[in-house]
């Protein structure tokens, strides 16, 4: 669940490197001199459904092999009056190659919610294991993760926006390359696999150049546009891993939006499965 | 060293060789795997998918710009044909790219580029054929030859990583933070002793937190204090937990007083046997006293194992004459009775296992010592006046608590069986909980409960009032800025009719203030007559009696500072 990410720049975020997509036109710009779109080849060959995944595919690898990550995120809530609320949480992330990864948060702020913390392990195709530690009764508390529809700390971003995005979890279909604030982007349309989505489907816009998520669109079930979420100021980190500083959820429906501000990544920190992503890790998290 | 022109390292040959046809009809192009500006990047990745795909993989350089680029191609000269490495790709779900090699193109790097730019000199071919597992050992000892200080996630190897945590954690680590409540209990009448309708109180709590040697080492301290101004024996002081702990990566060690909490289900906890109840804070019993113990746990891949030595013993407290919630003979909390000799000296023990596999979960344990619950008993003093006093007999209680995550459904049993307190029981909790989310197209949840708890000593059962009781619970979450809950509940005596109604609500005031709501109405048994007491507390059909004129609001306000 929430990983990083959340949802997007971790997890998919960005993969493996720099990006095959920016080698790949220049090289042939280059020396093809070909129109830019011939650089993506086998598109033809491809239904938009193949496509889609592929986009997927790539931003995946491209964020994989990151070992274990810190960073600490501030979630800044704001109502449709532009009233402010802050929430500040820590977050640790380890990576499992041959699942899902996992995730512990810790919540700092507000003060009656501190030393609360969840922890999470997602699979690639079974539902995630969450447990949710609440300080003052010291208790462990399992929770059902199908629940993924609700708000996450009472924030615009769903549990399910802030999960693991595995790319198993989804069905796509690759709609239009088209520019975003001068980035040229894959448009692709995804739909979570199983019935316990909030949403009827998401677009997302993708950038050509290194995979990155820009924005997401998310439609409710009535297939009504429900929120959109920017993703801002990403930085590559060890050479590899384009990571925001900075994501925008607006919620369409009620005005209200919430912003999330990542800092201070660290990557390949030494965390353990047994030391630091156990139910006991969660008893003594500060 | 340099790199020179575009093919630069051959892997891991495949042994199909022989028999996989060469490049034929199916073209000429090569699949791309993925591009790097990290060259020890770009051999690992093609490392791996060589090793996965059972074929030759190669690393191209490439120059843009300013930039050097090395990229993960498949091999012109493989034996593989396109196709082939793409099934096996697709099959392993790589993602790809295909790139049809133009004539004339191949010939893609600038060497006087290449010359300028300085670059890692690739590992030796004989150490490329020996395997992932050997380049992973070698490169971590060259990083040890050669450490690079600055980015130490690059080549992502565990010993790599290791140290450059040591590194960067060796700061020490200290919060403080505490909290005052105000609470005033509204009872909507007089005690059966005319006690005071009315009962405000203040409370306290510090938490302290220190950690030291990368976090392997820390010192918790949280001592608790309440005012009371109507009873003398809810005004108390507690530390809750003062212990020092220390982190290995499989197991963790803590000494000092502790709180532990086990269980699954909501009503009743049955299970939680290791901390005394402070019975004065409320009577749902999850407020706790802090338990000195010797506390090991360690951490498999068969779950886990904690093992306690639980060294001194806590006394339950009880409301004082004046105060309310409690007996219509006061208990005198302060003069108990052991059955152990070492009195609240004796060392307690307890073992248990939990482990989960995927949806379920669970934990077995067993306990020996003496009972955290108390026996009453009927006490005269010279001057006529009746009390009780508590009486703690030692127990051996095994107890399992279970949970299932089924869809939205969590499904949970807690069980224990009991010798020590006359004849061995059993008594479970059994509970079923569903959660309703976004409930009418809100934000909001909904959370439904029911539980049933059994005692197979049915009335008999001296020491709770949950013998065969069903348990039904709403919890209401807004999921708006202020967290608003409310929390409504009923457990119903189905023999008896006794009946017990919770209700709970809070939400915060701005970031600091929090607004806590709580109630109480008791109903279904009879209040006793005056000149009855004595047989009022042997009246297995009213166990609830001496709290009927008890019904309470709660109001309490807490600033976190």
């Amino acid at each position: 669940m929430v990983n990083i990410g959340f949802g997007v720049s971790l997890d998919q975020g960005l993969r493996r490197t720099v990006g095959v997509g920016l080698c790949f036109c220049s090289y042939l710009f280059l020396f093809c001199s070909g129109p830019v779109t011939a650089a993506l080849p086998d598109e033809a060959d491809l239904t938009a459904e193949e496509y889609g995944l592929a986009v997927f595919r790539e931003a995946d690898l491209r964020g994989a092999g990151y070992v274990d990550l810190q960073v600490n995120l501030e979630m800044i809530l704001r109502n449709s009056r532009g009233r402010e609320s802050r929430r500040l949480l820590r977050i640790k992330q380890l990576e499992i190659p041959a699942d899902g990864d996992k995730l512990l948060i810790v919540f700092d702020t507000p003060k009656s919610l501190k030393g609360s913390a969840l922890l999470s392990f997602s699979h690639k195709v079974e539902p995630d294991d969450q447990w949710l530690f609440l300080p003052a009764v010291k208790r462990v508390k399992r929770i059902a993760s199908r629940n993924k529809s609700g708000p996450f700390l009472s924030s615009e971003f769903a549990f399910e926006d802030l999960t693991l995005q595995e790319v198993e979890k989804f069905t796509y279909r690759f709609l239009r390359r088209e520019l975003l604030d001068d980035r040229e982007c894959f448009v692709v349309q995804r739909k979570a696999v199983g019935k316990y989505s909030g949403y009827s489907k998401q677009v997302v816009w993708m950038d050509t150049e290194a995979f990155r998520i820009q924005q997401i669109e998310y439609f409710n079930r009535r297939e009504e546009l429900m929120k959109t979420l920017k993703v801002e100021g990403y930085t590559q980190y060890d050479g590899r891993y384009w990571k925001a500083d900075r994501m925008l959820m607006v919620n369409h429906q009620t005005g209200k939006s919430t912003e999330l501000v990542w800092r201070d990544y660290r990557f390949a920190t030494g965390l353990s499965e047994e030391r630091d992503f156990s139910t006991n890790s969660l008893r003594r998290v500060r | 060293m340099k790199y020179g022109l575009a093919v630069v390292l051959l892997l891991g040959a495949s042994a199909n060789y022989a028999q996989a046809p060469g490049p034929g009809a199916e073209g000429v192009g090569n699949l791309v795997f993925g591009s790097f500006q990290n060259p020890h990047n770009a051999q690992k990745w093609a490392e791996r998918v060589s090793y996965l795909l059972d074929t030759s993989i190669e690393v191209e350089q490439l120059h843009n710009a300013q930039r050097v680029w090395y990229r993960v191609v498949s091999s012109v000269d493989s034996t593989m044909t396109l196709s082939a490495v793409k099934r096996a790709a697709d099959a392993h779900k790589l993602a790809y790219w295909r790139w049809m090699e133009l004539p004339g193109s191949v010939n893609v790097a600038d060497t006087t580029l290449a010359e300028k730019t300085e670059l890692v000199e690739p590992p030796s071919s004989e150490y490329l054929l020996a395997g992932r597992d050997a380049l992973a050992g070698r490169q971590a000892e060259q990083d040890v030859r050669h450490p690079s200080p600055s980015r130490p996630g690059e080549l992502a190897l565990p010993g790599d990583a290791m140290s450059a945590t040591r590194q960067a954690n060796t700061t020490d680590n200290s919060q403080l933070d505490f909290d005052l409540g105000l609470q005033t209990r509204t009872y909507r009448l007089d005690g059966f002793n005319g006690q005071s309708r009315f009962q405000p109180s203040l409370s306290g709590r510090l938490d302290y937190y220190r950690s030291w040697d990368d976090e392997r080492q820390a010192l918790t301290f949280a001592p608790y204090f309440r005012y009371d101004v109507e009873d003398s024996q809810r005004t108390h002081f507690d530390v809750r937990e003062l212990f020092w702990s220390k982190v290995g990566t499989d197991w963790d060690l803590h000494v000092g007083v502790k709180q532990v909490f086990w269980g699954v289900t909501e009503f009743h906890h049955l299970v939680d046997v290791l901390n005394q109840t402070d019975l004065v804070e409320n009577i749902d019993g999850e407020d706790k006293l802090g338990q000195p113990m010797v506390h090991l746990s360690l951490v498999r891949d068969w779950g886990i194992l904690d093992i306690f030595a639980l060294t001194g013993f806590r006394e339950r407290t009880f409301p004082g004459q004046d105060g309310r919630l409690r007996t219509i003979p006061w208990v005198d909390g302060d003069h108990p009775i052991y059955e152990s000799g070492a009195k609240n000296k004796r060392v307690d023990g307890a073992i248990r296992w939990s482990h989960n596999i995927g949806p379920f979960e669970f934990g077995v344990y067993h306990f020996t010592g003496t009972s955290r619950e108390p026996q009453l008993v009927p006490w005269v003093l010279p001057s006529g006046e009746m009390m009780l006093r508590p009486r703690y007999p030692v127990i051996d209680q095994t107890g399992l608590e279970a949970l299932a995550v089924l869809g939205d459904w969590a499904v949970k049993i807690e069980a224990i069986t009991r010798s020590g307190y006359g004849p061995r029981y059993v008594a479970f909790n059994l509970g079923f909980e569903k959660t309703l989310v976004g409930i009418m197209d809100s934000r909001a949840d909904l959370g439904l409960v029911v539980e049933y708890m059994f005692d197979d000593r049915d009335e008999q059962a001296f020491n709770t009032v949950f013998e065969h009781d069903l348990a039904f619970g709403a919890r209401w979450s807004m999921n708006d800025v202020a967290d608003t809950q409310a929390l409504l509940g009923v457990i119903w005596d189905v023999k008896t009719e006794e009946t017990i109604f919770t209700m709970e609500a809070s939400r915060r005031l701005g970031d600091t203030w929090t607004l806590l709501l709580e109630g109480r109405v008791f109903g279904g048994a009879d209040e006793p007559e005056s000149g009855a007491v004595m047989q009022s507390l042997i009246d297995i059909d009213n166990k609830t009696a001496s709290l009927q004129r008890d019904d309470f609001i709660q109001l309490e306000l807490t600033r976190y500072f």
